[in-house]
C-alpha cells in the first residue's frame, strides 16, 4: 500500500540532513576493521547517550512489535469471537501506540544531538589538524578537496551513524520481532507472507546492476555538460572573439542529448522500483487477505489476526527495503571517515625547540643550504648569504629561480634538506617554529586579510598592539585615506577575505598590518599584481618605510623598488650567480645589468 | 511559459497522469475487497454465518489481477514520468544555452557568471526533478489522501467523520513544523557560509597564520562559527524529530477512535469487522499520502524558485542588433574612434568624448590607471558593448553596421585573463583557425613563445588543459591565448594586457616575433609598463575616461606629465637625467 521510499525520502530530504538515494555509487573503504574502530571511538565518547538511544530503540520496537497484536484482539472482540472488554484493550493498545511514538521522538532528538556532537568535534579536530600541518599539506593537496574532507565527509559520516545506523539497529529487532510473532501467530501464514521479501531482493538485484551502470555515465555526462557551461561562460568573451557560439551550441546539444537518453534509462529503471516495491507490498497485502481468508475458515486464525498480519507483514518489509540502502550508505560514510582520517593521522608540524635568543641584532645567514620540493629536483642548491642586522638585501631573477621558496625556509614552512640557516649564529632548525616565527613579519604576494575588523586584522601579528600604534602604522603604510572612508573606523568588517576593498590597498593593509607586528626580521614578497601607479607609488612608499632599519628580504619583482638596498642578489637556478650593490652590479654588466636592461630597454635586445 | 515546453511533450504528461489514477485506484479498491473476504468469506456475514471458501479464492484472484495492474500502470506512469519530465529538461537546457549564447556583455554581466551556470545546472535539474515530481507526486498524494478519505465516508459515515477531524491537526503539525524550521533556514545557510568562508580563507591563508603564529586564535574563532551552526542545525533537526511522532500518535488516535465506534456500530449492525480492519488501512494510505506531501511541497517551493531563476535567461531577449555589412572592405586594419562615450548599464562613466584613429599597420599601446578604461576602450572594437555616444569605425565601417559575425572575424584578440577551456592545448589555440594545419598551429605558438614550454610537456600540443587552464601557469596561459589570437592572422590584433605574467626577455621577444609573424595588422597593446609599450608608433595615455595624452615615446616623455610620472614610478629620476 504504502510506497516506502517515498516516505523514507520525505524524511530524508529535510535540508540539513544528508539525502540518500536508494541507488547512489557506493564507496568503499579500504581499512574497514581499523576505520571502523576509529569511528566507534568517537561514539564511545558520547556513551551515555548511545546507551540510552539503543535503550529506546529497542523498547520502541517492543511497543511496535506488540501493538498490533492488541489491534487483533480488538477486532476479535468487535467480530464476536474473543470475549474480553474492548475498551481496555484499545486503552491499552493505544497507550503501547503512543509509547512507541514517544521513543521515536525521543530517538530523534538524541541521534540529532548525538550527530551535532560528533560533527562539532570531528570537525574542529579536522579544522585543528588542517592549521597544524605543515604548510607543505596544502601546498600539494587541492583546496577544494580539503574544503569537501570538512563539510561532506564529516556530515555524511555523523548522519549515517546517527540515523541509518538505529535505523538499521531497530530494523534488524523489528524483523526479529515481527517474524517471531508472526510464526507464532501462524506460520503458515508467515512464510506465505516471506515470500514478498524474496520477490524484493529479486527485484532489487536486477534493477540496481543496470541502475548503477547508466548512473556512472550519467554523472560522467553531467560532469561534462557542467564543465561545458561552466567554461563556455566564463570565458564568453573569447567564444564571442573567435564566433565560436554555433560550434559550441551544436556541442552542448549533443552532449545534452545523450545525457538526457542516458538519464531517462536511468530514472526509468531505478524510478520503477517505486511501483513495484509498492506492488510487492499490495502482493503480500492480497496473500494475507486470501490465505488468511482461507486459514481462519479452517479455525486457524481469527480475523484479528489478519489485520494484524497486515501492519506485521508492512512493519517488516519496510526495514528489508531499507536494508541495502542503509548498507550502501554506511560503505560510503566509512570511506569518508577513512579519508578524514587518514588527514589526521598526518604529522602535525614539530613545535619543540629551544627559544630564540633575545637580541637587538638580527643577522640572518644561509650556510650551503640545499633544497627541494620534490626529491630529485632541487630548487636552492648551495646557497649562501648573509643578510647583516638591520639591513636591507633583495633576491631577483626570473620566475622559478627559488626566490619565493627562500622565504619557506627561513620562515620554517619547509625545512632544509641540508646545510644551515642561522639568527645570529643560532641554527634555526633549533629553534621552536613558534618562536622564530613570533620574530618575523612577511609580507606576501597574495594578500591574505581575513573577514573580521579591520582591527583584528591589523592586531594579527601583535595581539597586544594599541589604538595608536594601529593608527600610526596605518599612517606610514599609506592607508588613512583608506580608514577616513570606511564609516565605522577600525571597526569596520572587511567582507569575503577582504574583497569590498582594492588590490592595491590590500597591499597597502598587509604592510601596516606587518607594521603593527614589528618584527626584528621583514620579508616582503613584493606583488607583481596590476595597481594603478599613484597607489603603486604608495605601496613602493610603504614598503621603504616598513623596511627601514630592520634587517629585511625583498623578493622583487620589479627592478626599481630595490635600487637601494644594502645588498642584491640575483638567482638564478636555485643558485647565486651574482651579488653586490646595484652600482656594482651594473659595472659588471653580468646577469643582472641584462635583467635591467630588458626591463628598461623596451623591446630592443 | 513553462506551457510552451510541457505542451511538447503533453501526451507523455497525460499518459503519465491517466497511469497514475489508475495505479492509485487500484491502491484503493484492495482495502474494500479486503473488507468483503472478512465479512462475506470468512465471517459469511450475508451468508448466514457460513464462511465461503469459494468466494476467498474468487476476491483473492481478482485483488491479484488488480495488483499487478496497477503495479503494471505504476511502471508506464514512471515511464512516462521521466519520458516527459526529462525531455522537457533537456529542452530548457537547451535552449537556455542557445539564449546565453546571444546574449551582449552587458546582459552576461548583469546576470553574473556564477549565477548563469547555477541556473544552467542547478536550476534545470531542479525545475525537471519538479515536473516529474509533480506529474507524479502531486496526483498519487493528493489521490491517494482524498480517495482514502471517500473511501472511508462510504465505508462508514463515522470513520469518515473521524478522519476529518483528525486530517486538520495533522495539518496543522506539519505546518507548525514547516513554518518554524523555515525561518531557522536562512540563518543556517548564512551560518554554514560563514564557516565556510573561515575555512577558505584559513586554507588560503595559512602562511599568514603560521607567520603570525596564530594557530590557536583560528582554532578559537573556527570554533565559534562552527558552534554556531551546529546549535541552529539542532534545532531544526529536533523541530523535524518532532514531526513524524507526532503525526503518527495521531494516527493511532485515529485507529483507536475507529475501532471504539466501529465496535458500537458493528452492534448496531451499521457496520463489519471487515470494515474496520479496511478503514484502518486507508487510515494509514492517508498519512502515507500526506507524508509525501510535505516533501512535494519542499520540492515545489524549491522548484519554482528555480524555475523563476531558469525563465530570467528565457525571457531575455538578444539586445545587439546585427547589421547587413558583410565585412568587405576596401581599407583593411584602420580603427576609428569618434567622439566615443560609454557608460555601464549601472550608471557608471567611463569614456568620455574619445576621439582616436589607427592606421592600418600601426601599432598603438594603451596606457593609464586601474580602472581607467583601456579594457572597455578596446572592447568596443569588436563590439562587446555599444557606445553610448559617438562611434566606433572598423575599416571606415561603424560596428553596429556589420554582421557580428563579419566583424569579429577581423579581430583576433588575447585577453588579461587567458581563458582556456578544457580540451587538448592543439584544440585551444586552433580555436583561432578551425582549419589550420599542425604546422601553422607549431609556428604561431613559436611566434607567441610558447612552442618551447608545449613541446617539453610529456604530451605536447595534445596535453590537455584542464578545466580553465589550472594546469598551466599564468605565463603560459598567457602564451597559449596569444598563440591563438597570431593563428587567427586577423586585421587587428588586440592585446588585452596579455603579457602581465611574463617577465620582460619573453615578453620583448615575444614583440618581436610577432612583428614578424603578422607585419600587416593593426596591433594594439594595452600595458601596464613602459617597456612594452615604448616601440609602439602610438601612445595613448587614458585618465579618467579622457585620452590624456597621444604620441610616441619621445613626444609623451617631453611633453605629458601623466606618462612622466609613470616613467618614473617605472624607471626613475636618475635614468631621467642620462636620457
Amino acid at each position: 500500500m504504502s510506497e516506502p521510499r517515498d516516505q523514507k525520502l520525505a524524511s530524508r530530504n529535510i535540508p540539513g540532513m544528508n539525502r540518500h538515494e536508494r541507488f547512489v555509487e557506493v564507496q568503499h573503504a579500504e581499512h574497514l576493521g581499523a576505520t571502523l574502530k576509529r569511528i566507534f571511538a568517537y561514539f564511545i565518547r558520547e556513551r551515555g547517550m548511545v546507551v540510552f538511544m539503543l535503550s529506546v530503540v529497542i523498547f520502541g520496537t517492543l511497543c511496535s512489535v506488540y501493538a498490533p497484536s492488541l489491534q487483533s484482539r480488538a477486532i476479535d472482540t468487535i467480530a464476536g469471537v474473543r470475549a474480553g472488554n474492548l475498551l481496555w484493550t484499545v486503552i491499552l493498545m493505544l497507550c503501547i501506540y503512543l509509547l512507541h511514538s514517544m521513543c521515536q521522538l525521543l530517538q530523534g532528538i538524541v541521534s540529532a544531538r548525538l550527530s551535532q556532537r560528533v560533527v562539532k568535534h570531528m570537525r574542529e579536530e579536522l579544522f585543528a589538524k588542517l592549521v597544524d600541518l605543515p604548510v607543505r599539506y596544502l601546498d600539494t593537496h587541492s583546496h577544494g578537496d580539503v574544503m569537501s574532507r570538512m563539510t561532506n565527509d564529516i556530515e555524511n559520516i555523523s548522519t549515517t551513524v546517527s540515523q541509518s545506523l538505529p535505523s538499521l539497529f531497530s530494523g534488524v529487532l523489528t524483523i526479529i520481532g515481527t517474524v517471531a510473532i508472526m510464526m507464532w501467530y501462524c506460520w503458515q501464514l508467515a512464510f506465505l507472507s516471506f515470500a514478498t521479501v524474496l520477490l524484493t531482493l529479486l527485484a532489487t538485484k536486477i534493477l540496481s546492476g543496470r541502475v548503477r551502470k547508466f548512473s556512472r555515465r550519467r554523472q560522467q555526462l553531467l560532469g561534462q555538460l557542467n564543465g561545458t557551461v561552466e567554461g563556455m561562460v566564463s570565458g564568453y568573451r573569447t567564444v564571442v572573439a573567435y564566433n565560436r557560439q554555433e560550434k559550441i551550441t551544436e556541442d552542448f546539444c549533443q552532449t545534452a542529448d545523450s545525457l538526457t537518453k542516458v538519464g531517462i534509462k536511468t530514472d526509468i529503471f531505478s524510478g520503477v522500483m517505486g511501483p513495484v516495491m509498492n506492488c510487492i507490498g499490495n502482493i503480500g497485502f492480497v496473500i494475507i487477505a486470501a490465505f488468511g481468508g482461507y486459514f481462519s475458515i479452517h479455525g486457524l486464525i481469527s480475523i484479528g489476526v489478519i489485520s494484524a498480519f497486515i501492519v506485521y507483514a508492512k512493519q517488516f518489509s519496510r526495514p528489508i527495503n531499507e536494508l541495502a540502502q542503509v548498507y550502501g550508505q554506511l560503505q560510503t560514510a566509512i570511506a569518508g571517515a577513512e579519508r578524514v582520517f587518514t588527514v589526521l593521522d598526518e604529522v602535525d608540524e614539530d613545535q619543540s625547540g629551544e627559544r630564540l635568543k633575545e637580541s637587538e641584532q638580527m643577522e640572518v645567514t644561509f650556510q650551503n643550504v640545499n633544497f627541494s620540493y620534490e626529491p630529485g629536483h632541487p630548487v636552492i642548491q648551495d646557497f649562501t648569504l648573509t643578510v647583516p642586522s638591520g639591513k636591507k638585501v633583495a633576491l631577483v631573477g626570473a620566475t622559478g629561480s627559488g626566490k619565493t621558496t627562500i622565504v619557506n625556509l627561513l620562515m620554517r614552512f619547509y625545512d632544509i634538506e641540508s646545510g644551515r640557516i642561522c639568527i645570529n649564529g643560532q641554527d634555526i632548525s633549533h629553534v621552536s617554529r613558534d618562536d622564530l616565527r613570533k620574530n618575523m613579519a612577511i609580507v606576501l604576494q597574495d594578500t591574505v586579510l581575513f573577514s573580521d575588523t579591520l582591527r583584528q586584522n591589523m592586531k594579527y601579528g601583535n595581539e597586544a598592539a594599541a589604538d595608536a600604534q594601529i593608527a600610526n602604522a596605518m599612517q606610514m603604510s599609506r592607508c588613512d585615506d583608506l580608514l577616513k572612508r570606511l564609516s565605522h573606523g577600525l571597526e569596520s568588517v572587511l567582507v569575503g577575505s577582504g574583497e569590498n576593498i582594492s588590490q592595491g590597498q590590500r597591499q597597502l593593509l598587509a604592510i601596516a598590518r606587518a607594521f603593527v607586528a614589528d618584527p626584528k626580521i621583514l620579508i616582503l614578497d613584493e606583488a607583481t599584481s596590476n595597481v594603478d601607479t599613484r597607489t603603486e607609488k604608495a605601496i613602493q612608499d610603504a614598503m621603504q618605510c616598513v623596511m627601514k632599519d630592520r634587517t629585511s628580504i625583498v623578493i622583487a619583482h620589479r627592478l626599481s623598488t630595490i635600487r637601494d638596498s644594502d645588498l642584491i642578489v640575483v638567482m638564478d637556478h636555485g643558485q647565486i650567480v651574482e651579488s653586490g650593490s646595484h652600482d656594482q652590479l651594473l659595472a659588471q654588466k653580468g646577469k643582472y645589468y641584462d635583467l635591467y636592461m630588458t626591463q628598461y630597454a623596451g623591446f630592443a635586445t | 511559459m513553462m506551457w510552451k515546453y510541457i505542451r511538447r511533450y503533453l501526451p507523455y504528461a497525460i499518459l503519465a497522469g491517466a497511469f497514475m489514477i489508475g495505479e492509485v485506484s487500484m491502491d484503493l479498491i484492495q482495502p474494500g475487497i479486503m473488507s468483503q473476504i472478512v465479512d462475506d468469506g470468512v465471517l459469511g456475514l450475508n451468508f448466514g454465518g457460513v464462511g465461503n471458501l469459494d468466494l476467498i479464492w474468487k476476491l483473492g484472484l481478482q485483488m491479484i489481477c488488480l495488483v499487478l495492474f496497477g503495479g503494471l500502470c505504476g511502471s508506464l506512469n514512471n515511464v512516462f514520468v521521466h519520458l516527459s519530465g526529462q525531455n522537457i529538461g533537456n529542452d530548457m537546457r537547451k535552449d537556455c544555452f542557445r539564449k546565453i549564447m546571444t546574449f551582449s556583455f552587458p546582459q552576461i554581466d548583469r546576470f553574473g557568471t556564477g549565477s548563469l551556470v547555477t541556473r544552467m545546472t542547478n536550476d534545470i535539474t531542479q525545475v525537471q526533478n519538479f515536473i516529474s515530481q509533480f506529474v507524479r507526486g502531486m496526483i498519487r498524494t493528493t489521490m491517494l489522501t482524498f480517495g482514502s478519505m471517500y473511501c472511508m465516508f462510504r465505508l462508514n459515515r463515522m470513520f469518515g467523520y473521524v478522519v476529518l477531524c483528525v486530517f486538520p491537526l495533522i495539518i496543522a503539525v506539519m505546518a507548525v513544523c514547516m513554518k518554524k524550521a523555515g525561518s531557522l533556514f536562512t540563518k543556517l545557510q548564512e551560518q554554514l557560509d560563514t564557516v565556510n568562508s573561515i575555512m577558505q580563507e584559513d586554507v588560503t591563508g595559512i602562511r599568514v597564520i603560521k607567520a603570525c603564529v596564530r594557530e590557536i586564535y583560528e582554532k578559537l574563532r573556527f570554533g565559534k562559527a562552527n558552534d554556531e551552526l551546529i546549535k541552529t542545525q539542532l534545532r531544526v533537526l529536533i523541530i523535524f524529530a518532532f514531526m513524524n511522532p507526532i503525526v503518527n500518535a495521531l494516527m493511532y488516535l485515529a485507529t483507536a477512535a475507529i475501532l471504539l465506534m466501529g465496535n458500537v456500530s458493528v452492534s448496531a449492525g451499521k457496520a463489519t469487522p471487515g470494515s474496520i480492519m479496511a478503514a484502518i488501512t486507508y487510515t494509514t494510505q492517508m498519512l502515507n499520502g500526506m507524508l509525501m506531501l510535505v516533501m512535494l511541497f519542499q520540492n515545489i517551493t524549491r522548484g519554482i524558485a528555480s524555475w523563476k531563476r531558469v525563465r530570467g535567461i528565457l525571457d531575455s531577449s538578444p539586445e545587439l542588433a546585427d547589421g547587413e555589412q558583410n565585412g568587405e572592405t576596401a581599407v583593411k586594419g584602420s580603427i576609428e574612434f569618434r567622439d566615443v562615450s560609454f557608460a555601464y548599464p549601472d550608471g557608471r562613466t567611463v569614456l568620455e568624448h574619445i576621439d582616436l584613429k589607427v592606421n592600418p599597420g600601426e601599432t598603438l599601446a594603451l596606457m593609464g590607471e586601474t580602472g581607467c578604461g583601456k579594457t572597455t576602450l578596446v572592447s568596443l572594437i569588436p563590439r562587446f558593448y555599444d557606445v553610448t555616444g559617438g562611434a566606433v569605425l572598423v575599416d571606415g565601417v561603424n560596428v553596429r553596421e556589420y554582421r557580428q559575425t563579419a566583424l569579429r572575424g577581423k579581430i583576433a584578440m588575447a585577453l588579461q585573463k587567458s581563458e582556456l577551456f578544457s580540451a587538448s592545448v592543439q584544440e585551444n589555440i586552433s580555436w583561432g583557425d578551425p582549419k589550420a594545419g599542425e604546422e601553422e598551429i607549431k609556428s604561431a605558438a613559436a611566434a607567441a613563445q610558447a612552442d618551447s614550454f608545449i613541446s617539453r610537456m610529456p604530451d605536447g600540443y595534445r596535453t590537455i588543459v584542464a578545466e580553465r587552464g589550472m594546469s598551466l601557469s599564468g605565463g603560459q596561459k598567457q602564451r597559449v591565448s596569444i598563440a591563438r589570437a597570431v593563428l587567427k592572422n586577423a586585421e587587428i590584433l588586440i592585446f588585452d594586457d596579455s603579457t602581465s605574467a611574463l617577465d620582460l626577455k619573453t615578453e620583448a621577444d615575444l614583440y618581436a616575433a610577432l612583428r614578424k609573424a603578422n607585419p600587416h595588422s593593426t596591433k594594439i597593446i594595452v600595458a601596464q609598463r613602459i617597456a612594452s609599450a615604448r616601440q609602439a608608433d602610438k601612445i595613448a595615455i587614458l585618465e579618467n575616461g579622457h585620452i590624456a595624452a597621444c604620441g610616441s615615446h619621445e613626444e609623451l616623455l617631453a611633453s605629458c606629465p601623466a606618462y612622466q610620472a609613470i616613467y618614473q614610478s617605472q624607471i626613475g629620476e636618475e635614468d631621467d637625467r642620462h636620457e
